[in-house]
């Protein structure tokens, strides 16, 4: 999706798509106030003055663009579990899941949003729709390898113990699945955060709005760009740390 | 495991299991898996389905809890078919071990043990209480209690997944190969122990093996079953041995199965040879006297408590008095409590025809000769002094 994205970004003229757009109205300042300090008029690779001085910008951007990372993978994940535990005792569900959610994948993001525009309206929701729908495909099939990938034995003796279907999945393999579905979340996230970029143009802001106000202003690029790679790494960090402190028991070693 | 608190508080009764033409046919296959199997295996009893691959034994054992549905016929645990219980409850009250163990790996030792309780709803103090008894019993470590499966070694492990099994107080125990994933060292540390808490415990257990050996130690009834799931011999191992049904049987239970029979056996259940005794310091002449016509060719010298000192030689009772360090040792002393086939291998090792057996207290019982044991396995009635392995588990 990454590089689905950057190809779109190489062929749209953005800047002039940014600008037909109503929404793109009010971030003229950003030019304006870029008048009268010298390493702005250089537009140099970073300017350190300005950043300093315009960092607050973009706070609430940053704000609106984890929200929309964390309401779409949230979604995107609850989504995919259920068809993971519908499919998972009924095997012939998984390729059809699979194709579906595949095709999803594959729809421009852009394209996506200016399909829902008309009918959900300038807003998150058009935003989340689209993000939610991308995460699906990765997050699903890591369930489904994670519920695969459970110790037969594990399940025999269970089984063997008396748990019901419904016991065995909560109790044993979902628990079990549980370094699959979190290296699943991983990816999806991280490419929430870089797609989430285009959530400016269904109206829903994101870090999309400030970057793409000014392309030129090199300062401005990095900024924005900058502050997602940063989201991204936080994301990948936060969920690391969040896998292993419920699956303790991947970390020990034989004594 | 021999200070191990007694495990039966709140011990489940022992049920029955019997087959009844019990018969499994896979969908697309012309053979049955298992064909017709009737036998019954009393409560409290070891039975042990031994057999080459594909003889179905797994697929009997795992019929009585309905992990493999039945096709045809019935099997009824403690007088109840299964056909007629709910699968989940049935297994809750049915002890599973398979040869993987299957212990979970996301569950500390004390959560894997406590599976079954928290099934039935037990209350939180009475599963910890559980928990910390069966560790006892299976010989575990308290502090393992916290640890993950992958941290204990595989005689831990398998330890864990008995202990879990036993949990409930199951009225019977189904065991798939459980110590077959061990090595040969542990896996003999592991069948002692599991004979002698059975000894305390006498639950019904069904064991699967495809170890003729493991299935004559811990079967106090072997079922052979042969390919196609037929049951070619139900009986004791002590029969198995002495009178194989057919040519299958006997070919399955080996050439070596007179010298199996000695594993079954123990040095007090025969009837020993006595040699000439001599005190220390008691005259030679008396000693020789008794030695004309004596079962045993040598004179023993023994203390005053009774424990032999050693043999007497030619110049030994060249010698006025019996001196108080004979010329040749006693060794191999053998205790009456001895497995035949050690004290066997005891006598085969030192070269030595003539063994004294001594008592638990280590005075003199009698000789054990070379002699005296292929007589015994030439005669037939090794078979009416055979007792249960459970209530004889091997030291």
């Amino acid at each position: 999706m990454q590089l689905l994205a950057v190809k779109l970004g190489a062929w749209l003229p953005l800047a002039q798509l940014a600008t037909l757009l109503p929404l793109a109205q009010g971030h003229q300042d950003f030019l304006q106030e870029r008048s009268g300090q010298g390493c702005v008029q250089e537009n140099g690779f970073f300017c350190f003055q300005w950043a300093s001085d315009n960092l607050d910008r973009y706070v609430t951007p940053a704000l609106e663009h984890l929200e929309l990372v964390v309401i779409s993978v949230a979604a995107g994940f609850v989504i995919a579990l259920c068809l993971a535990v519908l499919s998972h005792r009924r095997r012939w569900l998984v390729p059809p899941i699979t194709g579906f959610t595949g095709v999803l994948y594959t729809i421009p993001s852009l394209a996506a949003i200016f399909i829902l525009l008309p009918i959900t309206g300038f807003g998150t929701l058009t935003a989340v729709i689209p993000l939610t729908a991308y995460t699906l495909q990765i997050i699903y099939r890591n369930i489904v390898a994670g519920l695969a990938n459970v110790p037969p034995a594990a399940k025999d003796a269970g089984t063997g113990m008396g748990m019901t279907d419904r016991q065995l999945l909560w109790r044993v393999e979902l628990p079990l699945a549980v370094p699959e579905i979190v290296a699943g979340l991983r990816i999806a996230t991280v490419s929430t955060v870089a797609i989430a970029t285009f959530a400016f143009f269904a109206g829903a802001g994101g870090l999309g709005e400030p970057l793409y106000a000014d392309i030129n202003f090199k300062t401005n690029v990095i900024l924005s760009g900058g502050l997602a790679i940063l989201m991204a790494i936080a994301f990948d960090v936060l969920l690391v740390v969040a896998g292993r402190l419920v699956s303790p028991w991947r970390k020990v070693r034989p004594v | 495991m021999n200070e191990a608190p007694a495990a039966n508080t709140d011990a489940g009764e022992a049920l029955s299991v019997e087959f009844r033409d019990a018969t499994k046919r896979y969908d697309g296959s012309t053979q049955p898996a298992l064909d017709s199997l009737s036998l019954d295996v009393p409560a409290g009893e070891i039975c042990v389905f031994v057999g080459p691959s594909g003889s179905g034994k797994t697929t009997a054992m795992r019929m009585v809890n309905r992990m493999v549905e039945i096709t045809q016929g019935d099997i009824l645990v403690g007088d109840r078919s299964v056909r007629k219980r709910s699968p989940a409850e049935l297994r809750r009250e049915t002890g599973y071990v398979i040869q993987q163990i299957g212990l979970f790996p996301h569950r500390t030792v004390a959560d894997n043990i406590a599976t079954v309780p928290r099934l039935l709803g037990w209350e939180r103090a009475r599963i910890d209480a559980r928990v910390n008894e069966l560790l006892g019993v299976m010989g575990l470590d308290p502090e393992l209690a916290r640890r993950f499966p992958a941290q204990l070694s595989g005689g831990q492990q398998q330890r864990a997944g008995v202990a879990r099994a036993l949990a409930a107080n199951p009225g019977v125990m189904l065991m798939d190969e459980p110590f077959g994933a061990v090595d040969p060292i542990n896996r003999e540390r592991l069948q002692n122990e599991f004979l002698r808490l059975q000894a305390e415990l006498h639950k019904t257990i069904l064991f699967v093996t495809h170890d003729i050996d493991e299935a004559i130690k811990m079967g106090d009834r072997i079922a052979v079953l042969r390919e196609g799931g037929r049951l070619a011999q139900y009986a004791t191992p002590a029969e198995l041995l002495m009178a194989p049904a057919d040519r299958f049987v006997e070919d399955f239970v080996g050439a070596d199965r007179a010298l199996k029979r000695l594993a079954l056996m123990r040095v007090s259940d025969i009837d020993l040879w006595q040699a000439p005794l001599a005190f220390v310091g008691q005259a030679t002449s008396e000693v020789r006297a008794k030695l004309n016509g004596a079962e045993v060719p040598h004179a023993l010298v023994i203390d005053s408590e009774r424990k032999p000192l050693g043999w007497l030689s030619e110049a030994d009772l060249a010698a006025e008095t019996v001196p108080a360090r004979p010329d040749t040792s006693p060794d191999p002393v053998v205790e009456l409590d001895d497995v035949m086939r050690d004290a066997l291998s005891d006598l085969l090792q030192a070269e030595t025809r003539y063994a004294p057996v001594v008592d638990a207290r280590g005075a003199i019982a009698g000789v054990l000769s070379v002699e005296i044991i292929s007589e015994f396995l030439a005669s037939p009635d090794a078979l009416t002094e055979e007792r249960p392995a459970a209530e004889r588990p091997l030291a």
